[in-house]
């Protein structure tokens, strides 16, 4: 355990139904509205070490995804063909 | 998203959907092409058949409604069934492929990465990137839409035609990957993981 879990010292060290906690963390993450899910997460990561490693974990990963992935710029002449096309099939 | 047709536009609604509704999305749908194909002309010739594809079918579009995701759909669609086709290196896996052997919804969530959070933060941009475009394209495909593009579960299995339990497995099973890829990543760059701390 790390010293984040560590330092939490209440946190329980197994997940008794990991499949169906996982899953709703990574679908709270992933935006999904789901009833309650604000205080079921709130729970699980004051509660549960694995729960609170595994939300912070896959938070990163959609973080670094969603920032630093390198961006292709669009060609410049992408646009004037597909118009030009357009006019052709019009 | 139904193909049916709904409207009759005029030529002057036509291309105000056009322009108001599917270019403001051109750099979404470039940026969806290259990662499916990595190359620069395959991807321009995808997302202009996209959008030629769009204008052709504008009358099923109902005006107002998710055009991204519409044409995500097409863009999808022609890449499975235009450029796969013609291509002379298929991808890994195909989709036909995942269908059949990824498919089930049946997830164990309980299989860990020992990857830190900080390892994660630190990584680069190309490391990043190098880990997603080195998965098979569908599950490539589910991170892109999920999480560089920011569809729901509901609009991404319009999109790929799968049902929502399937897009969450498999979105499950591709952050799995990614994340041994960026394990590898952050070993490499003398990140601590668990696994060397309990040695």
């Amino acid at each position: 355990m790390d010293n984040k879990s560590a330092a939490s010292g209440e946190r329980k060290l197994t997940c008794q139904d990991v499949s169906k906690c996982f899953q709703l963390l990574e679908s709270i993450l992933d935006g999904e509205n789901l009833p309650n899910s604000k205080e079921v997460m709130d729970e699980k990561l004051a509660k549960c070490a694995p729960c609170f490693e595994h939300y912070h974990l896959e938070q990163a990963i959609r973080e670094v995804l969603k920032t630093k992935c390198t961006k292709q710029s669009t060609p410049a002449e992408l646009i004037a063909n597909i118009r030009e096309k357009i006019q052709e099939i019009k | 998203m139904s193909e049916v047709q709904r409207k009759k536009y005029s030529d002057q609604e036509k291309n105000n959907i056009f322009d108001n509704e599917f270019m403001p999305h051109i750099d979404s749908m470039y940026n969806f092409g290259y990662r499916l194909t990595f190359d620069e002309d395959d991807a321009k010739d995808l997302v202009q058949d996209t959008y030629l594809k769009a204008y052709r079918f504008i009358n099923s579009f109902e005006q107002g409604t998710n055009a991204k995701a519409w044409l995500f759909r097409i863009l999808k669609n022609s890449f499975i069934n235009d450029y796969r086709k013609k291509s002379k290196q298929p991808a890994k896996v195909d989709y036909q492929d995942v269908e059949t052997y990824y498919n089930s919804d049946d997830v164990d969530y309980g299989i860990t990465t020992d990857l830190r959070v900080d390892a994660v933060k630190d990584m680069l941009g190309d490391e990043i990137s190098n880990a997603l475009n080195s998965l098979a394209v569908d599950f490539r495909t589910v991170i892109i839409l999920c999480d560089l593009e920011g569809f729901t579960y509901e609009e991404m299995a319009k999109i790929l035609d799968i049902p929502i339990g399937t897009v969450r497995s498999r979105l499950h099973r591709a952050r799995n990957l990614l994340k041994e890829k960026l394990r590898s990543y952050a070993q490499n760059m003398g990140y601590k993981t668990d696994e060397d701390e309990d040695e």
